[in-house]
């Protein structure tokens, strides 16, 4: 290249501002480059002294004579710092100047390569204050345990959630081995190194188990492991999230303790219903059967109006006989052994429905019988929510439809009634707390939809077999 | 008119008694066995071939349908009466399998249980 077309293209680069000065720092040649970054003409600028770019503070402290001190005495001389343009703003400049000495040695001057980097620095600046702000928020969180491991598993960074759930300051548990945390069983098992290496084989690990705090109280933990990688793909360490799920788990055991008692109480419920039906039936009952027909007896060998009285006194029994069956029918309803759910349903609702003056439907879209436990829930909480509509609804028909869904019985028990605002028909209301658990308890669920002058809609499903062990008698 | 010779087949002995009074009461009508079970209530109608057998449904030894066919094969000419607690289909159905085809509920007036067993003494007679 010759030296005329070397200086088109120098001439013409527009993101380097490229320029000489002469042995005292004057300019003495200039670019358009320049020109864009320093907002200088050529004619305006050539003669004058560098430190014209310079702040003044730089000025005053001798920066541009010191660069070019440099500059001779290294050769080259890289900054960088605030520049001025020529309407006074400031920019952040990357500067290269260079010594030009000719062939027998003289110094000739320098040569300058100015860079605008404003930008840049400013994008490095948000990303220091992005990551800054990050850090801060990491190391803010209260609920998580959020730390850093290296390779070898030692801690390499803690936070205040850390603190609060394991008790440690940073300055305590730093630099130790995150396996102070693990109980001496899982220590032993290897249990820490395992969960590293399933950490660096799958990318992550999510456990749940006891942990210990510094005080060597145990906490039920989930725990996830990420490995963390740098540019390079090689292992940088481990990032570790822990949250102390203590309390969720005592409230879940609570729940199922409560549904297992429930279950218990609801099945021994039935069990003494059932006793006392029996009970009723085969000798109460029975009792007054023989009872009756002495009185009959008695009745035809007696004169009037002493045949009369002992008459009266058979009606009397014989209202009590009926009266003590049906109450025999509530508490075991013979159908539901006999003839199945949607049956005894039925006649249920025929008995009820017709004495309470409600239209009433069922329909039987079961394709599988549930368990005789299910069955008996399934027909309580019918009872019970046809007692609710029959108290609260002022409706005119109920309609039961049942069907096999989802390997389970789901029940709809609609009603024209009056409904209830906000949806839900007397939430706190006993017999839908009641409705509730017995479904809970069957390991099922029930809602309840209500609509002011739309009338309730009860809906409910259990599972055909209640895989529930400890409800076995 | 000769009697009627009626068994009478009931695990609880307050309906025995008074069931055996209701039915001895009438001149025409004679309980000539009383049993508390199934067995029985088969052993003593083998033997005294009765013309009437009121069963009760449920009683130990099978109930009142294992002895309403053990009754058939063994006294052909005895007619059964069910006498039972239950009003309820299933029951029936499982009497009507073993051929019985009176049923009275208990708490039935004395005068119902006295024209079933005529009407179906004379049926067998």
């Amino acid at each position: 290249m010759d030296d005329d077309r070397f200086r088109l293209l120098v001439q013409g680069v527009l993101d380097y501002g490229i320029f000489m000065l002469d042995t005292g720092g004057r300019i003495a040649s200039w670019n358009a480059g320049a020109e864009r970054i320093k907002g200088y003409a050529a004619e305006e600028i050539i003669g004058e002294h560098f430190s014209v770019f310079y702040p003044a503070e730089d000025v005053a402290a001798g920066k541009p004579a010191r660069e070019l001190e440099v500059a001779v005495a290294q050769g080259r001389l890289e900054d960088e710092g605030w520049r001025l343009r020529k309407d006074g703003s400031r920019f952040w400049a990357n500067v290269v100047i260079t010594a030009l000495y000719d062939e027998r040695g003289e110094l000739q001057g320098f040569g300058k390569v100015t860079r605008d980097v404003t930008e840049r620095r400013a994008a490095e600046a948000a990303l220091r204050e992005s990551e800054e702000r990050f850090r801060l928020l990491v190391q803010s969180v209260q609920d998580y345990a959020i730390f850093m491991l290296d390779t070898g598993g030692r801690i390499a960074s803690w936070n205040a959630g850390a603190e609060r759930i394991k008790g440690y300051a940073a300055e305590e548990i730093i630099g130790e081995h995150f396996s102070v945390f693990y109980p001496a069983e899982d220590v032993a098992a290897g249990k820490p190194a395992r969960e590293l290496e399933v950490a660096v084989a799958q990318g992550r690990l999510e456990d749940e188990g006891w942990r210990l705090r510094k005080d060597g109280s145990r906490f039920w933990a989930n725990v996830v492991i990420t490995a963390l990688y740098d540019d390079q793909g090689r292992l940088h360490g481990f990032g570790k999230v822990t949250r102390d799920m203590t309390e969720r788990r005592n409230a879940e055991q609570a729940l199922r303790e409560r549904r297992r008692l429930v279950g218990h109480l609801v099945e021994a419920q039935e069990v003494e219903r059932r006793r006392i039906a029996w009970d009723v039936h085969d000798e109460s009952i029975q009792s007054m059967v023989a009872v009756g027909m002495r009185l009959q007896l008695l009745a035809a060998r007696l004169p009037e109006p002493h045949a009369s009285a002992v008459s009266g006194l058979d009606e009397s029994v014989s209202a009590a006989i009926a009266r003590l069956r049906g109450l025999v029918s509530r508490l075991r309803p013979p159908e539901l052994d006999r003839h199945g759910l949607v049956e005894a349903v039925s006649a249920y609702v025929d008995d009820v429905a017709g004495r309470w003056g409600l239209a009433h439907s069922v329909r039987d879209d079961l394709t599988a019988e549930p368990s005789p436990e299910a069955a008996i829930t399934v027909y309580r909480i019918c009872q019970e929510a046809l007692s609710n509509v029959h108290r609260h609804a002022r409706a005119t028909r109920v309609a039961i439809t049942l069907s096999t869904v989802d390997n389970g019985t789901l029940v709809r028990i609609t009603d024209d009634g009056v409904g209830t605002a906000g949806g839900d028909a007397g939430a706190g209301h006993f017999g839908l707390v009641e409705m509730q658990e017995r479904a809970e308890a069957a390991h099922g669920w029930l809602s309840v939809r209500s609509t002011p002058g739309e009338g309730t809609v009860v809906e409910f499903w259990l599972p055909l077999l209640p895989d529930v062990p400890e409800l076995e008698p | 008119m000769t009697e009627l010779r009626v068994l009478i087949s009931d695990d609880d002995v307050m309906i025995r008694d008074v069931l055996r009074e209701v039915l001895d009461s009438e001149s025409d009508i004679a309980v000539v066995a009383v049993a508390g079970d199934a067995d029985e209530a088969i052993r003593l109608a083998e033997r005294h071939r009765p013309a009437v057998a009121v069963l009760d449904v449920r009683m130990p030894g099978g109930g009142g349908a294992r002895a309403a066919r053990e009754i058939a094969r063994l006294s052909p000419g005895t007619a059964i009466l069910a006498f039972s607690a239950y009003a309820d289909r299933a029951s029936i159905a499982g009497l009507t399998a073993a051929g019985v085809t009176e049923y009275l509920v208990k708490g039935a007036p004395n005068r119902e249980i006295v024209e079933a067993v005529r009407r179906l003494g004379r049926q067998a007679g």
